[in-house]
């Protein structure tokens, strides 16, 4: 079931984004089971269903007996009783305002009811989601995992709305209908029957071949918007090297196969209008031939011809709108195993020990470990960080510096081996207080489209301006905030404000300093900032980090030379370990590295 | 107007319209056979009262043939909307893609790149509806109301007044709901939007909300804008909600009054009781099509909205304009700015001011400074990413405003600080930098980019696919790849907007020497943070507050410059 599931994931890399234009039939798994458990969203709201019901109910009930009395006061006036006629009418308008209040009722409470259910299911699978575990994030098409949270949870969401009513309503009114059809006149219900067999058939038909075409616009459709989506964000690449013809070229050749393909499409599923129309027709000919035939003989009256003539369109019309249904449902509940998948995952656990007074002495013990089973990254890494040093990682890339952070920070655990926290397991450490210890600048920087002032104080709900000033005094984010229009307020999300890679880099400094962590962890943090900005941050952390332990990652010797500790590592392993000086003195990697660096080119 | 690009396939539209009216009009022969069925047949009023076979069978076929010929002729008009709406669609499609490229980046950056995307794909998409449904919807509309009216009104006159009554009330009904939605369609798209940022920025940002534990805050923060969608959404669905069941009651309420008033009217003799049922029949048309004229409504004015945001990008023109000379012959790739004076549209504060620098063909310069100094933003004069507000930018001598786009891009290699990777193979990706480059010419650029040991150790060495974004690739790497791109274009000028900081010492420099010595002609832009990457450059520009503090070399800068000398004692203060 599972790898299953993942194969099925990657052809649905593109569902996400606006836009399901004419969402292609997709079957099910496990249909049963996932629509049990759907089910289960709709026990909370039992005393509302069992509400909709009933006006369901009624709805249906007036609509089927409402062209009984109208073909009767057809009756009346053919047969020149007209005094009778106001009742009837009277009746029928009754029957009518019944019918709309009950569809009026129904519909608000669908609505609502859909609403909630949605609600409640994507924030359940938000929750979810915030709390999975990295490896799973990182494992997972980022797409894809949006597109469950949008695409699938708004097409259960549309089912629930709007088809579910019809779905009941639908099938009652077919019972309803045909009862009294058959009440009226049997051998001529049973007619109007067969003609709905047909109908029922040729839908089926067409919408077997309309399949193949809608799902093959969908892929095209998918690819184009792919290509949209990183043509534009890499739009500064194809300017920069003159590419844009070619890259016309290749939209305009996808673009044109989607229309062609949509064209088909869209005219094969127009095609059903016209065709219902004629069948329709057609079954109104038969209804009519028949219906003579028998009022000739006497069987029936010339009123249950024109009752009919309502009743055989009542009766396709419902079977038309479950074939349609049939597809959404099948859709709808392939999203819901995909939900309910993500809902199935396991998430990180929070329980543990609780912390308290962090030292802030870490310890790794013989960690070994891999993202893949064969590529061994980290190979018997044992390392001691006594309390309060400043400890700095270098290695060229790939030698799994980085991946330390991962395991210290149990984004990942490791295959053997335990890295203890003031001696204790930080597998038996309650992870919010685990990282709740750490502040941590990461290589990525990753700022949310909200105010400067709400990044930088993303950690602390409760800040005094001071500490926010000192901060991003420290960080040199005063600085950007001095150059914007409205200062710590700007919203980062509007695209005149566009911030360098450095500045981007300089407020999650800022945002990991506020946070005054026990730990802190920089990795690659100033890649992007110049030096001199580099030293003074540099000299604001040996301040706030006086007796704190900091991890620092980085390519740039002067940003790690000050360190209490050097790492060097090595394809996983610790390579060298000691102070600038005493590596320097070694004249081992640490030294070539230093060497290539200040003293020159001149090699 | 965006209708415009419409005339190329007007030839469609005006065929579908002519099969539409036919398939209406055959729609709307229907009812009188049917009438014709029950009276004369059914009920035989011309054969004394007696039910007649005959002509039930007889008028059923002719009903039959004309309801197939009606068929087709939707078919057809379906076919030919389709080829015109699709096509329309496709172009317009195109037209503000080929735009989108051809975009200033000032312009790109007004517009943000999510809203760039949606603009191409779900707005193209509702204007295409908006011109299929005006084409079948509004003749449908048109002539089932006017061709309905004039037969219930031929029948008997005083069916004209049930229509004159509901008329109004639908009108209003259909005006009331679409007033109110309006705007909520509006709000619905912005408040999705909000969510759907919400849940990117979980995904994209899972390690930064979980190294600060703020899985709570985010829960509420979805919470609350998911419960904002959903009321907006809410309210939609109550209102549309309305429509039917009240349509419906109209409708119900006017067969009612048809049929009372048709029984007045058989009880005096003036018609005869099939005639009523066609009148019913006649009504129920007029009144669907009144329903369908809600529905392509709805359709025209989401079409509105979106044909607007097209139109936004198809009028705008790109501040940075080709220039008129031809033929400016190749140098060696000197640049000189004069002046030059910038600041970013919308934010007055000056990122450049006053530079004036002269560099010549074959020369390395280096730039260095503060972050947000203007390195990038002086770069991107050269290549007229942006045009300077003031003064002037030479290439070869002339100004480069003066060339054509092409040709001075062209002459022009910049590799960006965020490495952009496309989805295809390392190869292609590389190619982007000169499509007719050898394999032999990438790899002897990707070796002197210091990327061709490790593309060679990928699993399909040159060939291996970039997976999203680049993710399966280091920053370094990703820099390397970028490099290379830049080295295969053979263009006389090189720059690189410090695209090295993720590269160790020993791999920056052994692609400085390379460089040096295989690209000795290419006048290189390098802006960097290192001294070391910097320091053996011919000439070193010290860049402050958008103003040139100092040019020179190393030695003399470390002599002269006190800037120079400060960032030169933060990465060397343990000598210092």
């Amino acid at each position: 079931m599972a790898e299953k599931y993942e194969a099925k994931s990657v052809q649905q890399g593109f569902r996400r984004g606006p836009g399901n234009f004419g969402a292609p039939v997709e079957k099910p798994q496990n249909a049963k089971k996932t629509i049990r458990r759907l089910l289960g969203y709709f026990r909370a709201e039992m005393p509302v269903v069992a509400v909709m019901s009933v006006t369901v109910l009624i709805s249906v009930l007036a609509s089927v007996f409402a062209p009984s009395f109208q073909s009767q006061a057809i009756d009346k006036i053919v047969s020149a009783e007209y005094g009778l006629l106001p009742r009837l009418l009277g009746i029928m308008l009754v029957l009518y305002i019944i019918h709309g209040v009950a569809t009026l009722i129904q519909g608000y409470i669908s609505a609502s009811l859909s609403q909630r259910i949605v609600s409640r299911l994507r924030k359940e699978l938000f929750d979810r989601i915030v709390h999975l575990p990295i490896s799973y994030i990182d494992s997972h098409s980022h797409g894809d995992l949006i597109s469950r949270m949008t695409n699938d949870a708004d097409n259960i969401s549309n089912i629930v709305s709007s088809s579910l009513s019809s779905l009941f309503s639908g099938v009652l009114m077919l019972i309803g209908t045909l009862a009294m059809m058959l009440h009226y006149s049997i051998p001529l219900g049973l007619l109007s029957c067969s003609t709905v067999i047909l109908t029922v058939l040729f839908t089926s038909f067409i919408s077997k071949h309309m399949r193949r075409f809608f799902v093959k616009r969908q892929a095209l459709l998918g690819k184009l918007n792919g290509n949209v989506e990183e043509m534009v964000t890499n739009y500064k690449t194809i300017t920069a090297y003159n590419r844009q013809e070619q890259v016309i070229d290749d939209f305009t050749e996808t673009a044109d196969q989607l229309t062609r393909t949509g064209i088909i499409a869209e005219i094969i599923s127009n095609c059903m209008g016209p065709v219902m129309n004629m069948l329709s027709n057609v079954s109104f000919v038969i209804v009519s031939v028949f219906g003579a035939y028998f009022a000739l003989k006497g069987y029936i009256t010339v009123g249950v011809i024109s009752a009919f003539i309502i009743y055989s369109k009542q009766f396709s019309r419902p079977i038309n709108e479950l074939a349609q249904l049939y597809g959404q449902i099948q859709t709808a509940i392939a999203g819901a195993e995909r939900v309910f998948s993500i809902l199935d995952t396991e998430t990180e656990h929070f329980e543990g020990d609780a912390l308290t007074d962090v030292k802030g002495v870490i310890e790794f013990r013989h960690i070994n470990f891999s993202y893949v089973p064969e590529k061994r990254i980290i190979t018997d890494f044992s390392l001691k960080i006594e309390s309060g040093k400043r400890i700095a990682l270098v290695g060229s890339t790939g030698s799994g510096k980085t991946t330390i952070i991962n395991l210290l920070m149990r984004f990942y655990d490791p295959d053997s081996g335990e890295i203890l926290l003031d001696g204790k397991n930080i597998r038996d450490i309650a992870l919010g207080d685990l990282r709740d210890s750490v502040g941590i600048v990461l290589q990525d920087t990753k700022l949310f489209s909200d105010t400067i002032r709400a990044n930088l104080t993303y950690a602390m709900s409760d800040y005094t301006e001071d500490e926010l000033a000192a901060a991003a005094k420290s960080s040199h984010c005063d600085k950007i905030a001095a150059k914007l229009p409205d200062g710590f307020d700007t919203m980062l999300s509007q695209t005149s404000v566009s911030l360098s890679q450095g500045e981007q880099q300089l407020i999650a400094i800022g945002r990991a300093f506020l946070s005054y962590p026990r730990i802190l962890i920089l990795d690659e943090a100033t890649s992007s900032v110049d030096t001199r900005t580099e030293l003074s941050i540099q000299n604001a952390m040996n301040e706030l980090m006086k007796d704190r332990t900091s991890l620092i990652i980085a390519h740039r010797l002067s940003t790690i030379q000050d360190a209490d500790q050097i790492i060097v590592m090595d394809q996983g392993r610790i390579a060298e370990i000691g102070t600038h000086t005493e590596l320097l003195k070694q004249g081992g990697k640490y030294y070539d590295l230093y060497m290539t660096q200040f003293a020159g080119q001149a090699i | 107007m965006i209708l415009k690009h419409l005339k190329k396939y007007w030839h469609f539209a005006l065929l579908a319209s002519v099969f539409m009216i036919l398939e209406v009009y055959v729609d709307l022969r229907q009812p009188r056979l049917m009438a014709e069925i029950v009276d004369q047949g059914i009920l035989g009023l011309g054969n004394g009262g007696v039910s007649d076979i005959g002509i039930v069978t007889n008028t059923g076929i002719r009903m039959i043939l004309i309801v197939i010929f009606g068929g087709i002729c939707g078919i057809l008009s379906n076919v030919c909307t389709n080829l015109c709406s699709q096509n329309f669609g496709n172009d317009i499609r195109k037209s503000a893609f080929r735009r989108i490229m051809h975009f200033s980046f000032s312009q790109t950056d007004d517009f943000s790149v999510g809203s760039l995307i949606t603009r191409t794909t779900s707005d193209v998409t509702q204007v295409q509806n908006m011109v299929a449904q005006l084409i079948r919807g509004c003749v449908r509309c048109a002539m089932f109301f006017v061709a309905g009216s004039i037969a219930l009104v031929s029948l008997a006159a005083d069916f004209g007044t049930v229509i004159l009554i509901a008329m109004p009330i639908l009108l209003l009904e259909v005006g009331f709901v679409l007033w109110k939605t309006n705007p909520l369609f509006r709000l619905l798209q912005n408040r999705l939007d909000r969510m759907n940022t919400v849940i990117q920025e979980n995904v994209a940002g899972a390690r930064v909300v979980k190294a600060f534990v703020q899985e709570q805050r985010e829960s509420e923060r979805f919470a609350k804008s998911n419960d904002d969608l959903v009321s907006t959404q809410f309210r939609v669905l109550i209102l549309m909600s309305y429509m039917r069941p009240v349509m419906n009651i109209i409708l119900n309420i006017a067969t009612i009054a048809i049929i009372r008033i048709g029984g007045l009217r058989v009880e005096d003799g003036s018609i005869a009781p099939g005639t009523v049922m066609a009148a019913i029949t006649y009504l129920s048309q007029i009144l669907n099509g009144m329903m369908m004229l809600a529905m392509i409504f709805q359709t025209v004015t989401r079409g509105i909205t979106s044909s607007r945001r097209l139109r936004e990008i198809l009028d705008a023109e790109p501040p940075v304009q080709d220039g008129a000379r031809e033929d400016i012959p190749a140098k060696f790739g000197s640049i000189c700015f004069k002046n030059v004076s910038f600041s970013y549209p919308d934010n007055d504060a000056a990122v450049l001011r006053n530079i004036s620098l002269d560099i010549r063909g074959g020369e390395t310069l280096a730039i260095i400074g503060e972050t947000g100094c203007g390195k990038s933003s002086l770069v991107n004069l050269i290549p007229r990413f942006y045009d300077a507000t003031s003064g002037t930018v030479e290439v070869d001598g002339v100004d480069v405003r003066e060339f054509k786009l092409h040709d001075l891009r062209d002459r022009i290699a910049v590799v960006l600080q965020k490495s952009e990777l496309f989805t295809s193979t390392i190869r292609e990706n590389i190619r982007i930098g000169n499509p007719e480059a050898t394999d032999a010419e990438i790899e002897a650029a990707a070796a002197a980019a210091q990327a061709d040991e490790f593309i060679r150790q990928q699993p399909d060495g040159y060939d291996t696919p970039v997976a999203e974004s680049g993710m399966s690739l280091s920053g370094g790497q990703r820099q390397r790849i970028a490099i290379t791109r830049a080295l295969i274009r053979k263009a006389e000028i090189l720059i690189l907007d410090d695209s090295t900081s993720a590269l160790d010492f020993r791999t920056e420099a052994a692609l400085q020497s390379a460089l040096r010595e295989q690209y000795r002609d290419v006048t290189k832009i390098i802006i960097a943070q290192r001294i070391s990457s910097v320091q053996n450059a011919d000439r070193i520009a010290v860049l402050e507050n958008g103003s040139i503090a100092a040019c020179d070399t190393h030695e003399n800068l470390l002599k002269s410059c006190k800037i120079y000398q400060d960032i030169y004692a933060s990465q060397m203060r343990k000598e210092a």
